[in-house]
């Protein structure tokens, strides 16, 4: 199995089948790279294909291209926009994992009473408009002097990720099965012992894939951040909307964009890595 | 060694009774099977056996000492589960020695007691291996390893041998069976298939829905089945309604059949009998008969290597008959059917058609 000769892709691959691949390559990187070029240009204005003047050529005006001398400057919030949205979205996955672990656990084994109403009941968030949702927040937490704060930030983030994780965590426990449990009960491990050395390092990819998830989501989410940021708390979404609710997109909002996506893609990576090596790479091979 | 004693066990889960009434003794060192098809509650018996499931009534115990409520943890036993269960982040030494290190037995001793085992399973080269890169037989005997190592009083299998091909059974019977033997383990397994049962077992416990159909050993239970599900479920090809002309004279719908007498049935009575196939011997004269000759006609034949299969049409009946192959007679011949007496075996008509 593990000297099983590995062909190179593209001898695996059709010539339709790397045309696909090259499609959705494209899908994928292709919004990026205008934002790569914006944010190096110096002028680039309708109908030019490129910048008509690019950054290196009146690198004696400004030290930096205009998007990253923007960008690194305090003046626009970046960084602590940056550190908002880690923040929250490290504080909700934590959340977010610590009440669905076990819900999920019940969900996945234990039949009861009305439990697919439960399960229908807890993806609504899902189908309530975000807006409606958002708005309803607000009143309740500027009466509760939550408005503004990390704290109704974070409990409204809650809301859309809790579904998903549920869902998620919910599969791999049903892909657990109970035997490994009860075979670490029988050979004397107590609750503890079979929750650390048993459960949670089997259900690891799941749960660092749900948690990515969540991540990803919180540090998305726009609305319910305006809604109940009340402009106190920005985050990258909300400073993104800032910039480019204009209608425009300058050089300096082109920047922010790419450094929006970049928690996300730097956790990715670091997921892919270590979920292949810490799971996969050991093999769930029952 | 320990003796394990189940008296009036009932197990109710809501609605659904899964255990009736069940009584059983399984002898110290004794290796026991628990047959019946899926659903009869012979997997509850065993997870109440091993303490996952609670009886709702009656008494466990293992050498007369009453177990029924004492937890998993602190019973002592050992359980192979049917897909091993082995913990796949574990290497094979991170699993065999997880029930000493869970239990805290200083490092030396699980070292120890880790190389003695791995040498008993013959995996002492393997233990750096994951689960996924063993094969199925390895995998089993990693399961027994992590199993024995913590020296339990009763060993529990489900379905031993079911996930593994022909080869390999053979090849793990003889070694649960030498292994059975060394440590004098109480053992009891369960299982559907009346073959492995029969392979294995020194008793065989059959199950129907919730009940203890017949406890023997596997040649009684081949030969002399108690009822007529019971000699379905071990296999019984040739089953037929009857009824006892005489004490010995049954009236079948293939014609009278010559059998031994039996006090417990009465002449008259509506009877099941069962012919086993390889008991028939197929005459192709019928002067060579020396008990009875039923004729007939050979309708189908299958062959299987070693044996062959022969399909008999005896009037409205259909017999299956069992021959090694040193001879191959062709579909369409005319036959004589000879049965000795003693080998036919009579059994009080079921009441209830069991579907199996």
């Amino acid at each position: 199995m593990a000297f099983k000769h590995v062909q190179s892709l593209s001898e695996r691959l059709s010539p339709f089948q790397k045309f696909y691949l090259i499609v959705i390559a494209g899908f994928i990187l292709g919004p990026f790279i205008p934002l790569l070029i914006q944010s190096f240009a110096f002028r680039w204005a309708w109908p030019d294909l490129l910048p008509s003047t690019w950054w290196l050529e009146q690198r004696d005006k400004s030290m930096l291209p205009l998007a990253w001398d923007y960008v690194f400057s305090p003046y626009s919030r970046v960084w602590e926009a940056t550190v908002n949205t880690v923040f929250i979205g490290s504080v909700v996955t934590v959340i977010c994992l610590a009440i669905c672990l076990p819900a999920a656990r019940v969900l996945a084994r234990e039949r009861f009473r009305g439990k697919s109403a439960f399960e229908f009941f807890l993806s609504l968030p899902l189908i309530v408009p975000e807006a409606a949702i958002g708005i309803a927040l607000l009143m309740i937490f500027i009466r509760l002097g939550l408005a503004g704060s990390y704290v109704g930030i974070i409990i409204a983030h809650l809301i859309p990720t809790i579904p998903y994780m549920v869902r998620m965590l919910t599969a791999v426990y049903q892909g657990l099965g109970r035997d490994f449990e009860e075979q670490a009960m029988i050979l004397g491990a107590n609750r503890r012992q079979i929750l650390w050395r048993v459960t949670l390092p089997m259900l690891l990819p799941g749960v660092v894939a749900g948690a990515l998830f969540t991540f990803l989501v919180s540090t998305n989410i726009f609305l319910l951040t305006f809604f109940l940021g009340q402009g106190q708390i920005v985050t990258l979404p909300t400073l993104l909307f800032s910039k480019i609710s204009g209608g425009t997109l300058d050089a300096s909002a082109a920047g922010i964009t790419l450094i929006v996506t970049l928690p996300g893609i730097i956790l990715l990576i670091l997921s892919e890595r270590f979920i292949k090596e810490e799971a996969f790479g050991k093999g769930f091979g029952n | 060694m320990t003796k394990v004693q189940l008296s009036g066990v009932r197990k109710v889960f809501g609605t659904f009774t899964a255990i009736e009434n069940i009584d059983l003794t399984i002898e110290s060192g004794e290796l026991v099977a628990l047959l019946g098809p899926s659903g009869c509650g012979k997997t509850t018996t065993l997870r109440m056996v091993a303490g996952l499931e609670a009886p709702t009534s009656g008494e466990i115990m293992f050498d007369d000492k009453d177990v029924s409520h004492l937890p998993v943890q602190d019973r002592n036993v050992g359980m192979v589960f049917q897909r091993y269960a082995l913990f796949p982040h574990m290497t094979v030494e991170k699993n065999v020695a997880f029930g000493l290190s869970v239990r805290k037995v200083p490092k030396a001793e699980i070292e120890e007691r880790l190389a003695e085992i791995l040498d008993v399973v013959q995996l002492s080269g393997f233990r750096h291996r994951f689960p996924a890169q063993l094969s199925g037989g390895q995998m089993q005997r990693v399961a027994i390893a992590r199993t024995l190592i913590t020296k339990p009083s009763v060993l529990m299998m489900d379905e031993p041998l079911a996930n593994l091909d022909t080869k390999l059974r053979g090849e793990m019977r003889r070694f649960i069976r030498n292994l059975q033997q060394r440590f004098g383990i109480t053992t009891i397994f369960v299982t559907h298939d009346q073959v492995e049962a029969m392979e294995l077992a020194d008793r065989v416990a059959v199950i129907f829905d919730g009940h203890l159909a017949q406890y023997d050993t596997p040649d009684t239970l081949y030969r002399r089945p108690r009822t007529t599900d019971v000699a379905d479920f071990m296999g019984a090809s040739n089953l037929f309604a009857a009824r006892l002309a005489a004490p010995d004279r049954a009236e079948t719908a293939f014609g009278t059949l010559k059998v031994s007498p039996r006090a417990d049935l009465r002449t008259g009575e509506e009877i099941d009998v069962v012919l086993r196939e390889e008991a028939i011997d197929m005459l192709e004269r019928p002067d060579a008969a020396t008990h009875q000759a039923l004729s007939g006609e050979i309708v189908a034949r299958d062959f299987f290597g070693a044996n062959v299969n022969y399909t008999v049409a005896c009037g409205e009946a259909r017999l299956s008959v069992s021959e090694q192959s040193r001879r191959l007679v062709d579909v369409g011949s005319t036959v004589w059917l000879d049965i000795a007496p003693d080998r036919i075996w009579l059994m009080p008509r079921r009441t209830i058609q069991t579907e199996i």
